[in-house]
């Protein structure tokens, strides 16, 4: 039994972390529908803006946290300037827009490879390495601290969302972007200020990934179907969907994980994301497939 | 009025006729369809050279060359012709590299005689996964794909019969170093030109145009009366056939197959950068976007060596030419009547 | 008489398609309704949209108090007080009756001016108090129409385009949208209304514009159109003409 409780609880630590994650590559996907491959590749860029102010001086990651989201929001504006603004005009929108990502993914990944090899890191707080008991059950401290932070900011994006007057346009320009326009939303702005929130987030999470996971800059590739599982289960551009999902998904890959074999562990999410897309590609909670 | 109307029509549709003669003769002439097999006639020529000094760095790129060329053709019917861009085509490549040698290693069959088979086996998985992924277009149909490499990798990872991650070391071939390479060389060479023959000859058949309507737009294609889910699903397998063969060909020539040799998702990028480098649905893009990346990869390596370099230049490309010419060096030429008939071979 | 807004020989069409609309023109007066008509694929909601700056308009002028308009992004021409309600209906399926209400005046600072303003229209239209917490995506045709009809009265706009609101509505509910649009007229708002139904829509009208092949064949008084007997047959069946 306490097994049981054991895995539960490691699936959920890491479904919070997830949910970050997510929750950005949601939003973009939202807004912009853009499905953006590059987004896993930006929270490693994030993490190595935790990885070496830690280990030169000794930072702690998490006082990195608001500088990366500000770095890669920064980063986010400059892509959607370079790249993404002129393909609103596609009439292949939608899959020239996951070719460019896929590029974009290609050379950041490239890039942080030039500059700090593929090298495995992590940063290593001291509560990335401690725990905290309850019986028989330990907790992490660092995947705990990076579930609650993750919870944390999603909840603040929600709020921010629901009842700010520029939340309610981003939401508004996801439901149908023509009427927001018409009602007199300046959906371009929208559409950078979204991208901006969606790759801050990536390097928010990038930060709590430093020290939750091993990274290095081919690691994004393992992430990429896994974020998508999250995205696509949870119903493209859902962000409460997507967090529902990460949890959900986290945890079953725990057990399969605990049970099964920790090899099988990411196929759960690979396996996932082939079989909801096949069987209900508009996710568990979208109303209408959105991506097909 | 209304005669009028009708005598005006007449003549509109004469001179409408007279027009598209002009320009039927005109494509008629503007094809050159003898370049192909002009080049076909010198490569095959080619290795005479051996006799005169050692020309292996010329032989292993034109193979290298040839053995892109059959993959991105052979994407390109897919990706190209319908309009689904698969990420996931390394997978077909790996199968026919494991299948094949696997049989060359324990049997010592040939993998140049095993390549056809090993096409078929990718084909019949194309069709099977084809059918399924199919159902979904767009992005979806992209992630999916993307999923299946993941899939096929952890699978692969931990299949023991094949040496799980470690993979399988193949035998080498006991000819001397001169003419080592040339069954490779003569395989690839010929299994490029029949891909561009297919390729050419599904561009022009009812199948083919059936393929084309399903990339403009598929429920009109559908109305049409196209079994557009048999037609995608054949693509699919056709599209698989070919990469397969090479990979069965290409494991022998490296002489060892390994998950991430095959599984990496550099070999599935490449594939869809020559054609589009190339130029999309067209017979010669696929052909000139490989020749274009091995040079590309050929003057990295050489001058920047790291592979990292490697991928942030493939995705510089990759980004520019999506960009600046999403319609690659046969299309965006094409649409401005500048196509040199050389390079025209639809 | 000066006109609220000109459309002078404009051409447009979708991305690098043919120009839909070859050579449109009209005059819109204030406080008037105008009703413009054609055959399908004629352009009309093609030129509410070139209008409202939805579609790019490739030559010709929109001028609205005196300022050429096009050119301008579909938010700005809004916040000056044109405002459009697609055949689409345009609603946010996802949120409220009582959020559609509120991103209806999304252009207004003052929150609590807004907050006045969303009561007052619910108070007007009972339907849409009733279902406040519903959302929009539920709701029934009409009700939908109703609520995007309804929408732009917070902003209290200086021209409503209206395309074709009956569409796909029963007989009664049409009549509904009329009067929402009669009141709108009432209170001098500026109306231009796209319908396909093409006796009723000028019957409601003032003015009439008759649009065929992107272009504007006629353009005057509705009773005058409705009485041409060249326009009864070959846009408003000549059965009943005869």
């Amino acid at each position: 039994m306490s097994n049981i409780i054991q895995v539960l609880i490691l699936g959920l630590a890491l479904g919070g972390v997830f949910s970050l994650m997510g929750a950005g590559l949601s939003l973009v996907f939202g807004v912009m529908r853009i499905v953006n491959l590059a987004h896993p590749s930006l929270i490693i860029a994030g993490a190595y803006i935790a990885y070496w102010p830690f280990k030169l001086w000794g930072v702690d990651p998490l006082v990195m946290l608001p500088v990366a989201t500000v770095i890669m929001a920064a980063i986010g504006v400059l892509l959607y300037k370079l790249v993404f603004e002129r393909e609103a005009k596609s009439a292949k929108y939608s899959e020239m827009t996951v070719l460019l990502t896929f590029a974009v993914a290609m050379i950041v990944e490239g890039a942080l490879g030039g500059m700090f090899t593929n090298t495995q890191r992590v940063t290593s707080p001291s509560y990335a390495t401690e725990a905290i008991f309850i019986g028989d059950i330990f907790i992490p401290t660092g995947q705990l601290y990076a579930g609650i932070i993750s919870i944390a900011i999603i909840s603040a994006l929600a709020l921010f969302l629901k009842y700010s007057r520029f939340g309610n346009a981003i939401r508004a320009t996801t439901q149908n972007r023509d009427a927001a326009q018409l009602l007199g939303v300046n959906v371009n702005l929208v559409g950078v200020v979204s991208f901006a929130i969606g790759i801050g987030l990536a390097g928010a999470a990038g930060v709590l990934v430093s020290f939750v996971f091993a990274f290095f800059p081919a690691k994004h590739w393992e992430w990429i179907a896994i974020l998508m599982s999250l995205v696509v289960l949870g119903g493209m551009g859902s962000i409460l969907g997507t967090v529902l999902a990460a949890f959900m998904l986290s945890v079953v890959a725990a057990f399969v994980g605990a049970y099964i074999g920790a090899t099988w562990s990411t196929m759960t999410f690979f396996l996932a994301l082939f079989i909801i897309l096949l069987v209900r590609p508009q996710g568990l909670f979208g109303e209408k497939p959105e991506l097909a | 009025m209304t005669t009028m109307a009708i005598q005006n029509s007449t003549e509109v549709l004469a001179a409408r006729k007279e027009h598209n003669e002009k320009i039927a003769a005109h494509t008629d002439k503007a094809r050159a369809t003898w370049f192909p097999w002009l080049l076909l006639g010198l490569f095959v020529a080619l290795p005479l050279l051996q006799f005169t000094g050692n020309y292996n760095y010329v032989i292993h790129m034109i193979l290298f060359t040839a053995c892109y060329a059959v993959m991105a053709s052979g994407w390109n019917i897919l990706g190209g012709f319908t309009g689904y861009i698969s990420l996931g085509h390394n997978v077909f490549f790996a199968v026919g590299a494991y299948f094949a040698g696997m049989i060359y290693a324990r049997m010592g069959i040939s993998t140049i005689i095993l390549a056809p088979i090993a096409g078929l086996l990718a084909a019949a998985l194309g069709f099977v996964i084809g059918k399924i992924t199919l159902k979904v277009r767009g992005p979806s149909f992209i992630i999916s794909s993307l999923a299946l490499v993941m899939i096929a990798r952890i699978l692969f990872d931990n299949w023991e019969f094949v040496g799980g991650a470690a993979g399988v070391a193949l035998p080498s071939t006991d000819l001397p170093v001169q003419w080592a390479k040339l069954p490779y060389y003569y395989a690839f060479v010929f299994m490029a030109a029949f891909t561009v023959w297919v390729s050419y000859k599904v561009k022009h058949s009812k199948f083919g145009m059936g393929l084309r309507a399903i990339a403009s737009d598929e429920i009109k294609a559908e109305s049409a009366g196209i079994d557009t889910r048999l037609y995608k699903a054949l693509a699919f397998a056709l599209s698989a056939f070919f990469v397969g063969m090479a990979g069965a060909v290409w494991g022998e020539y490296l002489t060892y197959i390994r998950p991430n040799i095959y599984l990496i998702i550099l070999v599935s990028v490449n594939m869809v950068l020559m054609c589009i480098l190339g130029g999309k649905g067209t017979v010669a893009g696929p052909v000139i976007g490989a020749i274009m990346i091995v040079a590309f990869n050929e003057f990295f390596v050489a001058t920047l060596g790291a592979s990292e370099l490697n991928i942030l230049a493939s995705g510089l490309v990759m980004a520019l030419a999506l960009i600046f010419f999403p319609l690659g060096i046969v299309g965006t030429l094409a649409k401005h009547n500048r196509l040199p008939r050389f390079l025209n071979w639809d | 008489m000066t006109d609220l807004l000109t459309v002078k020989n404009i051409i447009a069409g979708y991305g690098n398609g043919p120009a839909i609309l070859d050579g449109a023109t009209m005059t819109v007066e204030p406080g008037k309704v105008h009703c413009i008509i054609g055959p399908n694929g004629a352009g009309k909601s093609t030129l509410l949209k070139a209008i409202c700056g939805m579609l790019a308009i490739r030559e010709g002028e929109v001028i609205y108090k005196g300022e050429t308009i096009n050119g301008l992004r579909p938010d700005q021409i809004m916040r000056k007080g044109i405002a459009f309600v697609p055949q689409e209906r345009a609603l946010f399926p996802k949120m409220t009756v009582r959020e559609n209400l509120r991103m209806g005046g999304f252009i207004l600072e003052d929150k609590t001016e807004l907050e006045r303003r969303v009561d007052e229209v619910m108070e007007r239209f009972p339907i849409l108090k009733e279902r406040r917490a519903q959302l929009a995506g539920t709701m029934s045709g009409g009700q939908q129409q109703t609520l995007a009809m309804a929408r732009t009265l917070i902003v209290k706009p200086e021209i409503v385009m209206l395309d074709e609101p009956s569409l796909g509505l029963a007989p009664k509910i049409v009549k509904e949208m009329f009067d929402i649009m009669n009141v709108m007229a009432q209170e001098g708002i500026t109306v231009l209304l796209v319908e396909q139904n093409a006796q009723m829509g000028l019957k409601q009208a003032d003015w009439g514009v008759v649009l065929d092949l992107g272009r504007t064949l006629f353009e005057g008084p509705a009773k005058e159109v409705l009485a041409d007997p060249r326009i009864q047959e070959l846009y408003l069946g000549s059965n009943k003409a005869a």
